[in-house]
Formats: structure tokens, C-alpha cells, sequence
């Protein structure tokens, strides 16, 4: 087995991941001054599209309440959150394609389109409510001391168990 | 000897896992049972977690990016 078959083409150890994903955060919050979240890159691209659309979101109660937190000079499609995810979906495009692996996911059946859309749904809105998804309000909330962190993990546990409880039961 | 089979085919984690846990739970010992995948993660976690509960198993990569997984139930 050469090299690049062992880089590359075999899923890392989790905790080789676990620990360049920390470097990579601290490397981020050091050149950016926030740490990693993804969710709200998600906020912005749907609250840019509204916009464009005409609808006046600024009124809406969570951006009346909480702000968009953009920096100054940033818009919705324009923000250091947006290039991060856009990065994020290059690298992985480059990691499939330097093994081959690269592939358009078909949609299974119905099934699996309702189900991923109703989790999709949840999903999101959770991420309101919680500020944050299993990066923002998690792996990047425990090491800044934030307390919030460890209440996230706990319940995130709570309901991938009762999740996983249900898929095994009903859904599969 | 009896085959059985396990499309998991545009799948993601834990999906492909827990219908192998399924599946093996109706199967007799000396069953085999073959799984399609396109999802990398699936050939280490269903892979560790079959060693882990002592069932027979093996690999191939199909097609680029595509693999089968062979598991023999052995408890």
C-alpha cells in the first residue's frame, strides 16, 4: 500500500480527525478571530435569497432580536462564514476527486427524500434555537469555555439516542 | 450456504449500520450476508463494528468509489 492509498484513499482514525480539525480551529480563530461554525453560513444564504426576493427580513423577530452578526462590510452572500463554506464544499469535491471517488448521489425513493427533508427542516430550525449545530454550539463552544457547549453535547447525546431508537424501530 | 442481500446504495451513515444490525438479527449462523455501498465511512464503521461483535468479514472496492461488504454470521 503506497503513500497516497494511505492518505488518502482510507478513511482517517477518529482521533487523527478530532485532532487536525482542533488545529485547524485554532488556526482559524487566530486568523479570523471566530471560531468554526457552518449553520449560520445557511442563515445567510437563505436570509440573502429572501432578500432578494423583496421580503424584509430585518423585522423578522430572530434578526430584530439577536442581529445578523455580520461584520462591518460583510452582506449575506459576501461574509467570511459564506467563503468558509464554499471552501468546505471545494475541499471535499478535491478529496473525492484526487481518489476517484467523486459521484452524484441519487435520491433513493420517496422515503429517504421525506425523511431527509423533515430532518433537514428540524435540523435547521434547531440550529436557531440552539445557536449553532454540532460545530458552532459544540466543538467550538467547549474549548472557548462556554458553558452552553456542554449543555449542547449532553442533549445532542440524549437525541441521537432517542433518534437512533426510533430509525431502528419505525423508519427502517 | 445461504446469501443474503443489503442494498445500501446512496446511504448515509448510520444507516447502512443499522441495517446490517437489522438484518443479522433474522439471519442464521453461517449466513452471509452482502452489502452495496457508495459510502466510504461504511467500509471502517460496519467493518470495526462487525469485528467488534465477532462476525466474519471482508471488502471489495466494486467500481471507483462503490464497494460490497461480506459478512459471515458467526454467533
Amino acid at each position: 500500500m503506497n503513500l497516497k492509498h494511505r492518505l488518502l484513499k482510507k478513511p482517517w482514525p477518529y482521533w487523527v480527525g478530532g485532532v487536525v480539525l482542533g488545529l485547524l480551529n485554532i488556526f482559524l480563530l487566530f486568523t479570523t478571530g471566530s471560531a468554526w461554525k457552518i449553520t449560520t453560513s445557511f442563515l445567510y444564504l437563505g436570509a440573502g435569497l429572501l432578500n432578494k426576493l423583496g421580503i424584509n427580513i430585518n423585522d423578522w423577530y430572530y434578526f430584530k432580536t439577536y442581529g445578523t452578526k455580520l461584520n462591518v462590510g460583510e452582506t449575506y452572500f459576501s461574509n467570511s462564514l459564506m467563503i468558509m463554506a464554499i471552501a468546505m464544499i471545494l475541499g471535499s469535491l478535491a478529496s473525492a476527486l484526487f481518489v476517484s471517488e467523486f459521484g452524484i448521489k441519487k435520491i433513493k425513493n420517496k422515503k429517504q427524500l421525506t425523511f431527509a427533508l423533515l430532518g433537514g427542516i428540524m435540523m435547521g430550525y434547531g440550529t436557531r434555537l440552539s445557536f449553532g449545530c454540532n460545530v458552532g454550539a459544540y466543538f467550538s463552544a467547549i474549548p472557548s469555555f462556554s458553558l452552553h457547549g456542554w449543555i449542547f453535547g449532553i442533549f445532542m447525546f440524549v437525541g441521537a439516542w432517542i433518534g437512533s431508537k426510533i430509525l431502528f424501530k419505525y423508519i427502517l | 450456504m445461504t446469501e443474503h442481500r443489503l442494498d445500501c446504495m446512496f446511504e448515509a451513515c448510520p444507516i447502512p449500520l443499522l441495517k446490517a444490525h437489522k438484518k443479522l438479527q433474522t439471519m442464521k449462523i453461517g449466513e452471509i450476508l452482502i452489502m452495496q455501498t457508495d459510502h466510504n465511512c461504511s467500509i471502517i464503521n460496519v467493518v470495526e463494528w462487525a469485528k467488534k461483535q465477532g462476525h466474519y468479514i471482508d471488502y471489495i472496492e466494486l467500481g471507483e468509489g462503490q464497494w460490497e461488504i461480506y459478512i459471515e454470521k458467526a454467533k
